[in-house]
């Protein structure tokens, strides 16, 4: 009886320690996701162009779920030193509500991951970068936004194109409509600039003379940000659960032993 | 090519070609035109190209010439007349191809191709430079985009007051880009990576098991009220149970 009443008293103290970990990892990824939908990169246009933006929506889930955990990991705790079977059954259903959620939001920003490929943002490039004639106000929003960030992605990265200026070359376009091929091979802002934000040889920059154009593409550009957003959802997210996994399993066990 | 009845006539033909083209005074240089040789994002494009300047290729006795560019497509280039004057109807960008299949652009003077080439400068002529004149009628001798995709050939030919003096040998055929179009681009074929498959069926496993957790833990529950196991007793709940004196020495002792 001394043996298993220690028992009991370790599993508590584990319980507790545990729950303190999953507070603090609800802060963590509340954070996390917050910092994510804040977009420090701009490059939401694009995802939302693509009409598949659900790495967003997974980290919208992750805030809300976040302080859930928070919150309850302070009832987990509260519960299990009180050793109060009905605060922690409501414990345990709640937390596995949360648990569903944030799986959900794993799930959903790694799935959607695996869609942005690089011919996708390729696609979306060459159909909609300074795309002169939109049909209604969404597809004019979104034209906007996409010939926006485009514009300030390969100023900022000193890139062009998605593997290069020779995507614009190689494929027709919404530009190439617009902007004829022998004065513009590839949009302006491929092209080296001064600090006054002029090119530095236009000349150079139409021949395409190493140095006076940006020959690399932005597709790192692109995928950096997005890989870390949705990885930095899923798997984090991934290793909460596993941890809360072990608590519920022990709260679970513990509750059982609890005489009420 | 006919052939003649006298046997002398064989050699008299090129001898009376040959009087014929000194008489005009054209001389054939060795120099083919070709595409820039240093590396350049630009070389060919959908409606331009980068041709290398003929450095060190007229000679001295060219100087007061002007060098033409002449573009043609290649089957103009055997019976081209080199004789024609740039500007004219029959030499004008405006009509290329259409109405007539070559066109001279490009004119300048020998000053500007001076020899020997400085190293390490880029020396090119980019051919379909100028937009602004390319619909202009009145310039017939504009730099203006190609307007198609080619093939087209290419030679220099230097021309005085008196008529064409040198002329280079014709160029490859030289064929710009063809675009696409983005529809052509695939999209579909993304699969599932393997994180996201290892990360779901993981997920799945460990709230299946907690969902099990759950419902063996209610059962247990309902099972609980016909008589207990082992519970762990609240700590400032008061224990009554039955023992007989040698435990209860024990359990006090365990207690301080």
């Amino acid at each position: 009886m001394a043996k298993s009443d220690d028992g009991i008293r370790i599993l508590q103290g584990l319980l507790v320690f545990g729950n303190v970990v999953i507070g603090m990892c609800g802060i963590a990824l509340t954070a996390e996701c917050i910092f994510f939908v804040s977009d420090p990169h701009g490059l939401y246009p694009l995802l939302e162009a693509t009409e598949n933006d659900d790495i967003y929506a997974a980290a919208w889930i992750g805030i809300f779920v976040g302080f859930a955990f928070f919150a309850l990991s302070i009832l987990g705790i509260v519960g299990a030193i009180k050793c109060n079977r009905t605060l922690l059954l409501v414990y345990i259903i709640l937390m596995l509500i949360t648990y569903a959620f944030e799986m959900a939001s794993c799930i959903t920003a790694a799935t959607h991951r695996d869609f942005l490929t690089p011919n996708l943002f390729l696609k979306q490039m060459l159909e909609r970068y300074h795309k002169l004639e939109t049909v209604n106000n969404n597809d004019k929003w979104m034209t906007e936004g996409v010939t926006k960030t485009w514009d300030k992605l390969m100023l900022q990265n000193q890139c062009c194109g998605v593997w290069g200026p020779s995507d614009w070359q190689e494929y027709t376009s919404a530009f190439r409509i617009t902007y004829n091929d022998a004065d513009f091979p590839w949009p302006r802002n491929c092209c080296v600039m001064n600090a006054q934000g002029s090119p530095v040889n236009l000349d150079g920059c139409k021949l395409g003379v190493p140095g006076y154009y940006n020959s690399n593409g932005c597709y790192d550009a692109i995928s950096g940000p997005m890989n870390t957003h949705a990885w930095g959802v899923a798997w984090f997210g991934f290793a909460i659960l596993c941890w809360t996994f072990c608590v519920l399993l022990g709260t679970m066990f513990y509750w059982s032993r609890i005489e009420y | 090519h006919s052939r003649l009845r006298h046997p002398g006539a064989r050699t008299m033909l090129p001898l009376l070609l040959l009087l014929l083209a000194s008489a005009h005074g054209l001389k054939k240089l060795g120099y083919t035109p070709t595409l820039a040789k240093s590396p350049l994002g630009g070389l060919t494009t959908a409606s331009t190209f980068v041709l290398e300047q003929p450095r060190c290729v007229f000679s001295k006795e060219q100087d007061d010439a002007v060098i033409w560019l002449v573009v043609a497509v290649p089957q103009a280039v055997a019976n081209f007349n080199n004789s024609v004057e740039p500007g004219t109807a029959e030499r004008a960008f405006q009509s290329f191809p259409t109405h007539n299949p070559a066109y001279m652009t490009l004119n300048t003077t020998i000053l500007n191709y001076p020899c020997p080439k400085p190293p390490g400068e880029i020396t090119v002529l980019r051919v379909g430079s100028e937009t602004s004149c390319a619909e202009n009628e009145m310039r017939p001798t504009c730099n203006g985009p190609l307007p198609g995709p080619g093939p087209y050939r290419v030679k220099f030919l230097a021309l005085n007051s008196s008529g064409p003096v040198a002329e280079t040998a014709w160029s490859d055929p030289i064929t710009l880009k063809t675009a696409k179009p983005p529809s052509t681009i695939p999209t579909m074929e993304s699969g599932h990576s393997a994180g996201m498959i290892t990360l779901t069926s993981i997920l799945s496993v460990l709230f299946a098991i907690l969902l099990a957790g759950l419902v063996a833990m209610l059962v247990f529950w309902g099972s609980d009220a016909y008589g207990g196991s082992s519970t762990f007793s609240k700590p400032e709940a008061v224990t009554v149970r039955r023992y007989n004196t040698h435990h209860v020495y024990d359990q006090t002792a365990a207690r301080l």
